[in-house]
C-alpha cells in the first residue's frame, strides 16, 4: 500500500497505527460532516432552481397529457441515476404512473452501437429509433461534457423533443447550449455530492409533475 | 390525491434527521470493508428490487470517481438463483453488499449463509428492521418507509459515504491488517458456541458435507435427521445439533 498524500492530517504514523478507536470515531464524524454538506447543497440547488423547475415541470406535464413518453441516460452512476428516475415516474409513490424509460437498459443494444458505431451515439441512436416530437430527453452528467449525453440532446432537439439536462460543477457543454431546454446545474465539484444534489432535483421534478398532472385531472374533473 | 412527501413542511426528500444515526455503523462497516479489500476480497452487490442501486453501488467501487483512487472488485448480481449464483462464486473471505428492506426474503436468505461461506456482509435498508444478527453491518434508515427511501437518494447518499470511508481507511495502512480472532478469552472458533453452515452435499450414513465459513467439512447428522443441499443447521463439534430457519422457506423441517 503506498502512503496517501493526506497521511500528514493524522498523528500516528502509517504502519505503526494499530488502534482503530481514534480512526472510527474520525470516520463518524466525517460521515455526519458530508450528510450535513449534502443537505446543504440540495436546499441551495432546489433553491436556486425553484423557479426553471415549476417552468419545466409544466412543460412535462403538458407533453405527458399529450401522450409523449421520457427517454433517461446518463454514464456510471449518471446511468443508474437515470435508470432510478425513470423507474420514480413508471412506478410512483403516488399519483399518475407515467411512461419513462432508461436508455442504458439494454445490454445488447447498448454494446451493438458502441462496437459498430461509437459510443457517443449509444443514445442518439435509440433515441433516433424511439422518439416521437411528445417526448422528453432527460441526460444526467456531473461534468456536463458526456459526448454520448451531448449527442442525444441534438438529435432529440432536432426530433421536437424537450430537452433537460442536469450537470454539475459550472455545467459544462450543457450550459449555455442550444440543444438544451434546460440545464439544471448543481454548483458544487464533488461527483458524489452533485449526484445526490441531482437526485433531488429528479425528486422535485417528479413530484411538481404529479402536481400539475393533479391539477389538470381536477380541471377536467376526471378521476385521478 | 394528498401526498405527504409533496407538502410544503418536508423541503426535502431525504430525512436528513434518520439518516445521521447511521454515521456509526457506516465508520465500522467502513473500516471492516477496507479491511476485507485489503485481504484480498471481492465485493458482491445485490438489490433484488432496486437493481439500479446495486449496480450503482458496484461503479463506485470499480470506477472511483476520484482519480487516484484504486479501483475494487466490485460486482453486481442480478439472477433469478441468487443463492445458487453466489453460491458459486464466492471465495470465504469475500463481502457481500445488499440493498433492501426487511421483508425481502431473497436478502434475508443469502445474509444468514454469510457465516456458513465465510462472508463479511453490510445490509443497507430503511423502514421496519431486521434482526439485528441478519447482517454484520446494518445500515438502516429507521422510520423511513423503504420505498422514499430507496427514491429519494437515501440509499445513494449511504452507499456514496461508505466508499468514501473506505478510501479513507486506505490512508491507514496499519490498521488494514485484520486483528486477531483469539485475542480475547472467548472466541467462537474454539469456545462452546455453535457455528451456522450450510449442507451442500448429504452422505447415505448420517453425515453431511456442509460449508462452515466458506470450507468443506463433514459433520455428524444423527440428532437432526435426513438433511437436504441447502439446509442450514448449527454445528458443534462435528456434530449438527439443531436446523436452522431459512427466512425464504421458512422453518426446515425439524
Amino acid at each position: 500500500m503506498t502512503a496517501e498524500p493526506t497521511n500528514f492530517l493524522y498523528p500516528f504514523i502509517d504502519s505503526e497505527e494499530r488502534d482503530a478507536t481514534a480512526l472510527l470515531v474520525d470516520l463518524a464524524v466525517s460521515a455526519r460532516g458530508k450528510m450535513a454538506q449534502s443537505r446543504e447543497l440540495q436546499l441551495a440547488t432546489l433553491s436556486q432552481w425553484a423557479h426553471e423547475v415549476e417552468t419545466v415541470a409544466a412543460d412535462m406535464a403538458a407533453r405527458f397529457a399529450r401522450g409523449g413518453r421520457m427517454w433517461t441516460f446518463g454514464n456510471g452512476g449518471s446511468a443508474t441515476d437515470a435508470e432510478m428516475a425513470a423507474e420514480m415516474f413508471r412506478h410512483p409513490l403516488s399519483g399518475r404512473p407515467l411512461p419513462a424509460w432508461p436508455l442504458v437498459d439494454d445490454r445488447a443494444v447498448l454494446t451493438a452501437l458502441a462496437n459498430d458505431v461509437g459510443f457517443e451515439l449509444v443514445f442518439s441512436r435509440q433515441l433516433i429509433a424511439h422518439a416521437r416530437g411528445d417526448d422528453i430527453a432527460l441526460g444526467l452528467s456531473t461534468s456536463g461534457n458526456s459526448n454520448n449525453v451531448m449527442h442525444a440532446f441534438g438529435e432529440a432537439k432536432h426530433r421536437g423533443l424537450l430537452t433537460i439536462g442536469l450537470a454539475g460543477y459550472n455545467g459544462g457543454a450543457m450550459a449555455g447550449n442550444d440543444k438544451v431546454d434546460h440545464c439544471l446545474v448543481v454548483r458544487s465539484d464533488s461527483v458524489h455530492r452533485i449526484q445526490e444534489a441531482q437526485d433531488a432535483l429528479m425528486f422535485e421534478l417528479w413530484s411538481v409533475v404529479q402536481r400539475h398532472l393533479a391539477d389538470q385531472s381536477t380541471l377536467e374533473g376526471s378521476p385521478t | 390525491v394528498p401526498n405527504p412527501i409533496i407538502s410544503d413542511e418536508r423541503e426535502l426528500a431525504i430525512d436528513f434527521a434518520a439518516l445521521e444515526p447511521v454515521s456509526d455503523n457506516l465508520a465500522t462497516a467502513a473500516l471492516s470493508l477496507a479491511r476485507r479489500f485489503a485481504a484480498g476480497a471481492t465485493m458482491w452487490c445485490v438489490s433484488p428490487s432496486w437493481p439500479a442501486h446495486g449496480r450503482h453501488v458496484a461503479v463506485e467501487f470499480v470506477h472511483p470517481v476520484i482519480m487516484g483512487k484504486r479501483a475494487l472488485p466490485a460486482i453486481y448480481v442480478n439472477d433469478d438463483d441468487l443463492l445458487g449464483s453466489l453460491r458459486v462464486l464466492v471465495r470465504p473471505g469475500d463481502l457481500v453488499v445488499a440493498i433492501g428492506n426487511a421483508e425481502d426474503g431473497k436478502i434475508a436468505s443469502l445474509l444468514r449463509r454469510a457465516d456458513a461461506w465465510g462472508l463479511t456482509s453490510v445490509w443497507i435498508g430503511a423502514g421496519a428492521r431486521p434482526p439485528a444478527s441478519a447482517a454484520d453491518h446494518l445500515l438502516w434508515v429507521d422510520g423511513v418507509a423503504p420505498d422514499v427511501a430507496g427514491t429519494s437518494g437515501a440509499y445513494v447518499l449511504l452507499y456514496h459515504l461508505l466508499w468514501e470511508l473506505v478510501h479513507v481507511v486506505f490512508e491507514h495502512p496499519g490498521l488494514l491488517p485484520e486483528p486477531a480472532a483469539c485475542t480475547d478469552d472467548v472466541c467462537i472458533t474454539c469456545s462452546d458456541e455453535g457455528r451456522l453452515v450450510e449442507v451442500i452435499e448429504v452422505g447415505g450414513d448420517d453425515t453431511a458435507w456442509v460449508l462452515a465459513q466458506g470450507h468443506r467439512e463433514r459433520v455428524d447428522t444423527t440428532l437432526v435427521g435426513p438433511r437436504v443441499a441447502g439446509d442450514l443447521l448449527l454445528v458443534h463439534a462435528g456434530t449438527a445439533i439443531t436446523t436452522i430457519e431459512d427466512p425464504a422457506m421458512g422453518a426446515t423441517a425439524q
